[in-house]
């Protein structure tokens, strides 16, 4: 049966669209996040001391994107808790060779040897950093489906369907101490969403942004972490 | 074929040629920071090759584009200021100079054995890589080779933060710097250079007894290093 055009199948279009569209809003908040520290020692900054932080080498298959470092970097600075951050770059220059992707310390027993080298212990005092934060992981595709298909003629165009993805989110922060060559504690987000595109004529996203969730996540404990100097 | 139609034509075909020109790159001269070393105190020369100070590297991904990345100065940039920060007395010497008429500890041949990259595209990831092979081979100062240490450079950079160009520069940048980091760590280890210093060597040690006398020994003397990226931090 072919329904002639009229404003009441308009208007039911439009109220079949709303319903949707909040149906969707809805599925698409569930955003699942847990954000989790674990400490190693007693932490705590003074005037003056500021982080800095790294991603954690390509040498050793870590792909952790920039604009999360960038993020995390934006969000630590930020507010009234906001620490000191250094930008990495800056940092990694400063210390050139020792901080590049190849040569950075792996792990803490590292720091001693590192602090050794000529002009180290002074550049990092300059900078004024105490803690370097190292960041590790990033946002995956876990899973998709659905479908759309979209249609353009004379008389206009539109899509119908109805395609849905999740993706996780899984960072880590380790916290070293500069001052104490010492490992301070870690802090991971893991974060999954499921975000929707739905489309009736005009598709409709409904994005689960898993990692700016985990970002927000991250600095707000990464700040509380080292601001803290309880020792549990 | 009325002029309107005619112009969006004509544009159609310049967008199409210019979407498979493919993209050409050009490398500001790179500088690295200022080392934090302690200098090796060591008077040493260099000559460079022909392509250290015009390098172009081209390729076509196979059914994509062309790729045409121009080094320019670059590799002459990083290796003088590399050297210069590594040793006490360092000096590039032009083509025709005999280092043998020099006093010097040591003489260096740096080259570029090869230049690799990949793009999105072949990868399947968002990443641009950028594989260089570098070759030092190093004289004392009887011309006699000591080393001949092959170093492999990567850089890495993601599209999304800097866009497809910038990206692939990116990563020949970090590839630089790479071989850079490498050599300040390794190059002492790897070729056994710092025991050219004419203040380290002895009367009653010469400085090279066994090379005159025994072609064998020398193959030992020789340094054909590989490399570990997890032994290569040295910390």
């Amino acid at each position: 049966m072919i329904r002639e055009y009229d404003s009441d199948y308009g208007d039911a279009l439009f109220r079949r669209a709303l319903i949707s569209v909040i149906s969707a809003a809805v599925l698409g908040g569930c955003v699942t996040s847990r954000v989790e520290g674990v400490r190693e020692a007693t932490t705590g900054i003074e005037e003056g001391e500021g982080v800095v932080i790294m991603a954690k080498s390509y040498h050793l298959g870590n792909e952790t994107e920039a604009k999360f470092i960038a993020c995390v970097g934006d969000a630590v600075g930020r507010g009234s808790t906001g620490l000191r951050v250094v930008p990495n770059n800056e940092f990694v220059d400063a210390l050139f060779p020792w901080f590049e992707p190849r040569t950075a310390p792996a792990e803490t027993k590292g720091l001693p040897d590192l602090m050794q080298r000529p002009g180290v212990p002074e550049k990092i005092a300059e900078k004024g950093v105490r803690y370097v934060i190292w960041l590790d992981g990033d946002t995956d595709k876990v899973a998709g489906g659905g479908s759309m298909s979209c249609a353009a003629g004379p008389g206009g165009g539109g899509c119908f369907g109805f395609a849905w993805w999740q993706n996780d989110s899984k960072y880590q922060a380790s916290v070293w101490d500069l001052s104490g060559l010492e490992d301070a504690g870690s802090v991971s987000a893991d974060v999954s969403g499921t975000s929707f595109l739905p489309a009736i004529v005009v598709p409709i996203p409904l994005i689960a942004r898993t990692q700016a969730r985990a970002c927000k996540g991250l600095a707000d404990q990464l700040k509380l972490f080292i601001i803290s100097d309880e020792n549990t | 074929m009325s002029p309107k139609l005619r112009i969006f034509a004509l544009a159609l075909i310049g967008a199409t040629l210019v979407a498979c020109g493919g993209s050409q790159i050009k490398l500001a001269d790179p500088t690295i920071p200022e080392p934090l070393i302690d200098k090796l105190p060591l008077s040493v020369a260099a000559r460079y090759p022909e392509n250290f100070s015009h390098f172009v590297h081209e390729e076509v991904v196979i059914g994509k584009e062309k790729w045409s990345i121009d080094l320019g100065r670059a590799n002459e940039i990083l290796f003088t200021q590399l050297f210069s920060s590594m040793f006490t007395d360092y000096r590039v010497i032009p083509p025709g100079t005999d280092p043998q008429d020099l006093a010097i500890d040591a003489y260096i041949e740096p080259s570029i054995d090869a230049f690799e990259f990949s793009v999105p595209s072949q990868s399947q990831t968002e990443e641009f890589a950028v594989w260089i092979r570098y070759r030092i081979k190093i004289f004392d100062d009887e011309g006699n080779q000591i080393a001949n240490w092959p170093i492999s450079a990567y850089g890495k950079s993601l599209t999304t933060t800097f866009g497809s160009d910038a990206a692939l520069r990116r990563a020949a940048v970090l590839a630089m710097r790479d071989a850079a980091a490498l050599v300040i760590l390794q190059m002492d280890k790897a070729t056994g250079i710092s025991k050219l210093s004419a203040a380290t060597l002895t009367p009653d040690v010469p400085a090279r007894p066994a090379a005159t006398e025994n072609p064998t020994d020398e193959k030992v003397m020789q340094t054909i290093a590989t490399e570990e990226p997890s032994d290569d931090s040295g910390i």
